[in-house]
């Protein structure tokens, strides 16, 4: 297995980590807190630990490494352990997943209406019991943003729902607005004087105590926040110019930007990558070269494969960001893996491709170290399909969400009908909705059409040749 | 220069095929000797990873080779000998298919202008032809998508604004040089969006009458061998020498329209486009009557009664409805994106080769322009597609297109489109 | 024996034609749904006072006493529609007056209450307008002729309407807050009490030996029992929730605010029931079995509802009396004429699968039971008020009608003759 380690993104990481999440406490507890936590501890003990392992599936972890008929297993709704000779306790719900891929959850960076008609209040009126969230379960997504604010798709749980709230700070910064270009420019100088003068400051302090802290006033606190490293500066830009100057103010001031839209990215793709910029994407996005000009323009499809050869990290989403009810398939956000196999089409590697919908998006909702890939001590977040995530008949046969399934095509409406798996696969919490009629369903008696597959080769499924009953 | 093209080891790493047949001896009948090219004919032959000729057969040859001499296929099958003088185009890892066909598209004009006449309600005696514009973007990135047939039509905005006109995607060349067939057929709104008040007429009856008067005035032409200049089209439309397609919805206008044009019209040669929403309730009476359908843009209904995701073309097929194409009524899905048509109605159930059929032989068929195009037969229009593998896998991107046999694009020359 | 004999002893004193305001009379009837006890056939019940003095099979009935003979009629408890609007039309908006009471808009002579009780629905809940926390219910009986006669119970539950969103759930925890605070100051007050209590008692003791044994005695008294500060009008009520003397009903529509309600009340442990909105498409069978296991009373339409998004019908009543849940059924709506068609759609749920003693529950005792009533009225039992629904046959079926109704042992409705 080969690592991969990018310089920046570790000490992205690490210094969102000391900013964003609270440290453990190093100060001697008072015996008062030592008394608390010993109970709580108790507590703990009394609570029964619980384990969920999903046995003998070929484990795409999304680093990577990929464990064929591995095991993973879950504690708690973390992942415990990953591998071939772990030890599943005999109290684990396990999930049997032999011929199947197991992959992380995936990450959509925006979504709209997967959490109910919330006020933007996620935590006080996320409605997990939504069609539209189950529907989204059902094509793999695990996380999601909306409202700037990373969500987890809890189904029928409303506790532990917001991940992570206002990582993204949305700027403006293009020439056809220059009077704003140049105050945002002049914001970012203010706040980099005054970071500065306050490590000055510090340095200067160990000898001369009674010196002055510099004054924070004037100091706009978003940009501040972006060249500290404790969110990520986003902007929504297209245009070559306009990426040039992101490009541009971003290595003045040391910040990595997060650019939406990014059609005409490919035409600057190395001044990008050398600002370490990340881009959020729609490979299909398609923009007309203007003809007036000689160099290159508009949309490409190779977008995302250029940008990715240049350092640029890449993350891709649907040009819909809600669920299509309406008849359109493929395009919308329960097609977020075929929307990444149209940035493959430009050039793009499965592997990179991969990493734009499950870890890169994570890492853009400053959620990266608990989702967007299968590895010891992350959620335990993950689906299982019949074939590549990325193969249009691939569809996600269970979902699983913190070591809890969630979802099971066989026992819901949705998708059970279309090539039916074998009933020997059934998951161990079978759901039975009691007040629903006893009749057989339409398509339920329909035999399985085919085993799954492998890559991307397809095979013959014969047409079902009994007509429907209710033509 | 003789090639011994059957000992080439061909290191293919693809998988196995879509196809529902596995390689075996030539069946079809066209398919002879290759010929060498004579004095100052151009031709040359592809060798692929798998060749889907779409003939009667369903052959699918893996490895196979394509013969194209001057503008036409003259061989697709097994791997044989090559005959002095064809250039040699080797692609072992790529898969070979004809050139995609969509019967229901408006981009001729490079956008949504130009498309209805809003005025009346029944305009027989226009044409669509005039306002093609040539190689004008859309038609470019059609084209290099694999998409080499267009009947590019009136809008839905009036029950009919005229004849649509059948056209290839040549990214060069002129208006001449790229209409196979003006008019190509007729185009009638029979549902839905011509419903206006005000205007048009608000009710389907009131459609259903304008539509049919329209019919009866022309069998009324044709009975008393009076050639109206206005009708012309018109008459050879019910005599069944013009196809005919059809925007209807949901079930309803897809009963009204089955019922109009396959019963009442016999002699008609209709084609129902879109047949979505909940359409596909009536698929055993349009299977029955035989009439071909042409579904989408979309391919999915979400089926109230069940809570079921219900893949629209699975169910036409299921139903027995032996000719079933897609579409994307671009612009309103890219017309590049055809192939993903065929790709959802794959993933929501139906068979994946049917559904390659639905964009490349089923179409041409229903339109009866199947001795031109639709399939990789010696004779039809050398309109060839190269993939990176799966046609349906919107991973796999298109490599080079040939129609009439010119190099119409090539993703390295052309720098990829799409 | 003892009945016989209580019957003989009263006999002499009543004799004659039946009193129809409400004296001591007999009443024999081919079956009593008793609701509380199971049915009884060959039914004679003893009306006395305005109550049901006794209920059995096959009473003998000492001579003297009026009988009034009707072996062709059910009878059963008056039914009791806890939750309703009938009569009133105000409206508001979100409020959090929990001291607010509906009585005094109440019209005595509007027509609705005659017909209800006409119907057979002798006890009406009614609830104050709108949202967040708009007061109290009360119960009342449809006669009388002023707002005094009707109010059976000014305090019959709060209501609090509960919706899955941030102001919902403040109000519901800061109203929780105010009880801990108002918690706290009677904490305080008491130990000031206390305090104060054993100083003065030490006081005495010395006192004791000054002054005479009396005097000290009368001092005491004063002291002797606490008196908690009184609780703001708006805190009262939830401390009285809180303290099981005030019936609280939680109004929601759909399986997301159940699970914000459990958050925002979190440990507190208090009885309330549930009043779920049966709209058409609702997902509450998603926390059948959580509401079932907590046997949580719930208030709802007889009305069979689709799965969000499907046409697939449940019969949640049916489903959450399976899961260990009390159903209190209310009227599809506050209209009249749904509280006459009452029995029949809970008949309607009986026919998907409802069992039938639920169902007669759902109509008397459950609702009842949601006023704070069930100890007085709701089912045919000894010493219970004597609302009593006289009915030409079973009381599920459609085509059953009233035959009489009696109000607190008087006959308001139908001929009845000795």
């Amino acid at each position: 297995m080969k690592f991969w380690i990018d310089r920046r993104s570790l000490s992205v990481l690490a210094f969102s980590a000391c900013m964003g999440f609270a440290l453990p406490s190093f100060g001697s507890p008072s015996s008062a807190q030592e008394g608390e936590k010993k109970e709580e501890e108790k507590k703990k003990e009394e609570k029964k630990d619980e384990w969920f392992a999903v046995l003998n599936g070929d484990v795409y972890t999304g680093t990577g490494a990929v464990l064929r008929g591995a095991t993973v297993l879950s504690k708690n709704g973390v992942i415990e352990s990953i591998g071939h000779d772990v030890e599943v306790p005999t109290e684990a719900k396990t999930l049997d997943a032999a011929g199947l891929r197991v992959y992380p959850g995936l990450v959509a960076i925006n979504s709209a209406g997967l959490f109910g008609n919330t006020g933007g209040d996620f935590a006080d009126s996320v409605d997990p019991y939504n069609q539209r969230m189950t529907l989204a379960l059902a094509s793999g997504i695990t996380t999601a943003g909306q409202s700037n604010v990373a969500l987890k798709l809890k189904r029928r749980e409303i506790k532990g729902v917001v991940l992570r709230e206002r990582y993204l700070a949305t700027l403006s910064f293009t020439n056809s607005n220059p009077q704003g270009k140049r105050e945002m420019n002049e914001r970012f100088e203010r706040a980099a004087r005054y970071l500065r003068e306050y490590r000055e400051w510090e340095e200067k302090k160990r000898d001369n105590k009674d010196l002055k802290e510099p004054a924070a006033s004037g100091v706009d606190s978003t940009v501040r926040s972006i060249l500290e490293g404790r969110v990520l500066a986003r902007f929504n830009a297209s245009n070559r110019e306009d990426l040039l100057e992101i490009a541009r103010l971003a290595q003045r001031f040391g910040f990595r930007p997060v650019i939406d839209g990014c059609i005409e990215g490919w035409t600057v793709a190395d001044e990008l990558g050398r600002a370490g910029a990340y881009a959020v994407i729609t490979p299909r996005d398609r923009r007309d070269k203007e003809e007036q000009l000689v160099r290159d323009g508009g949309s490409s499809i190779e977008n995302a494969a250029i940008l990715h050869r240049s350092g640029v990290q890449v993350c891709v989403i649907p040009s819909t960001t809600g669920v299509d009810l309406g008849g359109i398939a493929g395009r919308d956000i329960l097609h977020l893996p075929i929307e990444a196999g149209f940035a493959v089409r430009g050039g793009l590697t499965d592997q990179a491709a991969l990493e734009s919908i499950t870890i890169v998006p994570a890492r853009l909702l400053g959620v990266s170290h608990r989702v967007g890939s299968l590895e010891k001590g992350k959620d335990c977040d993950l689906i299982v399909l019949d074939g590549d995530v990325m193969h249009y008949q691939s569809l996600v046969q269970y979902t699983v969400v913190e070591g809890k399934l969630v979802y099971d095509k066989s026992q819901e409406l949705f998708y059970a009908h279309i090539r039916p798996r074998p009933s020997t696969q059934l998951a161990p919490e079978e759901r039975k909705d009691k007040g629903e009629a006893e009749e057989p369903k339409e398509g339920a008696e329909a035999k399985p059409e085919e085993a799954p597959k492998e890559g991307d080769e397809t095979k013959p499924d014969d047409p079902p040749k009994d007509p429907p009953k209710d033509g | 220069m003789v090639s011994k093209l059957a000992i080439v080891a061909l290191g293919l790493s693809l998988g196995a095929c879509a196809a529902p047949r596995k390689q075996e001896a030539p069946r079809d009948a066209e398919l002879g000797a290759i010929q060498p090219l004579a004095q100052g004919e151009q031709g040359f032959a592809l060798l692929c990873g798998k060749v889907f000729t779409l003939n009667e057969a369903d052959d699918v040859f893996a490895p196979g080779l394509v013969v194209v001499r001057g503008s036409k296929v003259d061989y697709a099958g097994p791997v044989v000998e090559l005959p002095e003088g064809y250039e040699l185009v080797e692609a072992p890892t790529l898969w070979a298919t004809p050139g995609l066909i969509d019967l229901h598209s408006h981009i001729q004009t490079g956008g949504w202008g130009d498309i209805n006449d809003m005025v009346l309600a029944m305009n027989p005696e226009y044409r669509t032809s005039p306002t093609i514009v040539p190689a004008n973007p859309d038609i470019q990135r059609a084209c290099s998508a694999g998409v080499t047939t267009l009947f590019g039509i009136p809008g839905s905005g009036t029950n009919n604004s005229g004849f649509g006109v059948l056209y290839k995607t040549r990214c060069s060349g002129s208006y001449e040089g790229c209409v196979l067939a003006d008019p190509g057929g007729m185009k009638v709104a029979q549902a839905y969006n011509p419903e206006r008040r005000g205007d048009l007429g608000a009710t389907r009856t009131g459609m259903a009458w304008t539509i049919e008067d329209a019919l009866q005035r022309a069998e009324a032409a044709n009975a008393a061998g009076r050639d109206d200049k206005s009708l012309a089209n018109l008459q050879k439309v019910v005599k069944g020498e013009l196809p005919v397609l059809i925007h209807t919805a949901g079930s309803d206008a897809v009963h009204t329209t089955i019922e109009m044009w396959g019963e009442r019209y016999p002699a008609t040669k209709p084609v129902l486009s879109h047949g979505c929403f909940d359409g596909w309730k009536v698929a055993p009476y349009a299977a029955r009557i035989g009439i071909p359908v042409n579904l989408g843009p979309r391919t999915f209904d979400w089926r109230q009664s069940e809570g079921e995701w219900v893949g629209t073309p699975e169910r036409y097929a299921k139903a027995g409805a032996n000719l079933i194409t897609v579409n994307t009524d671009a612009p309103v899905m890219p017309q590049e994106e055809l192939f993903l048509q065929s790709t959802m109605g794959a993933r929501y159930g139906a068979d994946s080769y049917l559904m390659l059929k639905a964009c490349t032989v089923n179409p041409a068929k229903s339109f009866g322009i199947d001795a031109l195009v639709g399939s990789l037969r010696p004779g039809r229009h050398a309109d060839i597609v190269l993939w990176h593998g799966d046609p349906l896998d919107p991973r796999a991107s298109v490599e080079s297109v040939w129609i009439e046999g010119k190099l119409e694009y090539d993703r390295v020359r052309d720098r990829q489109r799409f | 024996m003892t009945i016989l004999t209580t019957l003989l002893a009263l006999a002499p004193v009543l004799t004659g034609p039946v009193d129809p305001s409400g004296g001591l009379v007999a009443i024999k009837v081919g079956r009593a749904e008793t609701v509380s006890h199971g049915p009884i056939d060959h039914a004679v019940i003893l009306v006395d006072n305005g109550k049901i003095v006794e209920i059995g099979a096959d009473l003998p009935v000492a001579r003297g006493i009026p009988v009034i003979e009707r072996p062709e009629w059910v009878v059963m408890p008056g039914l009791v529609s806890c939750y309703t609007r009938l009569g009133v039309e105000s409206r508001a908006g979100q409020e959090f007056n929990p001291e607010a009471s509906p009585t005094p808009e109440i019209d005595p002579r509007h027509p609705d209450y005659k017909e209800a009780l006409e119907a057979g629905v002798t006890t009406l809940g009614l609830y104050p307008p709108g949202t967040g926390v708009p007061g109290h219910a009360a119960a009342l009986r449809p006669k009388g002729k002023a707002i005094g006669d009707m109010v059976v119970d000014e305090d019959a539950y709060l209501k609090v309407y509960f919706r899955a969103n941030s102001a919902s759930k403040k109000l519901v925890r800061d109203a929780w807050t105010k009880v801990d605070e108002y918690d706290d100051k009677v904490k305080k007050a008491k130990e000031k009490w206390e305090k104060d209590n054993k100083s003065k008692g030490s006081d005495k003791k010395e006192e004791e030996k000054k002054e005479g044994e009396a005097k000290a005695e009368e001092k005491k008294d004063d002291k002797k029992t606490f008196v908690p500060p009184e609780a703001d009008p708006k805190v009262k009520p939830f401390v009285q929730v809180r303290d099981g003397e005030l019936g609280m009903l939680v109004s929601i529509t759909q399986a997301a605010d159940w699970a914000h309600w459990l958050d925002a009340i979190g440990e507190r442990k208090f009885d309330y029931a549930l009043r779920v909105v049966m709209t058409r498409e609702i997902d509450i069978y998603e926390v059948t079995e959580e509401i079932g296991k907590r046997g949580v009373r719930l208030v709802m339409e007889p009305q069979i509802t689709l799965v969000p998004g499907t046409m697939r019908q449940r019969n949640l009543a049916m489903e959450f009396a399976t899961a260990g849940a009390k159903i209190a059924f209310k009227p599809r709506n506050d209209t009249i004429q749904d509280h006459v068609a009452w029995r029949r759609h809970v008949g309607e749920i009986v026919g998907a699968g409802l069992a039938r003693d639920a169902a007669l529950r759902g109509l008397t005792l459950e609702p009842a039971a949601v006023l704070g009533l069930d100890k007085q009225l709701g089912s045919l039992e000894k010493g219970k008020t004597a609302n009593l629904l006289f009915l030409s046959g079973d009381p599920l079926e459609p085509t059953t009608n009233v035959e009489a109704v009696m109000l607190d042992g008087e006959f308001v409705f139908g001929e009845v003759k000795e």
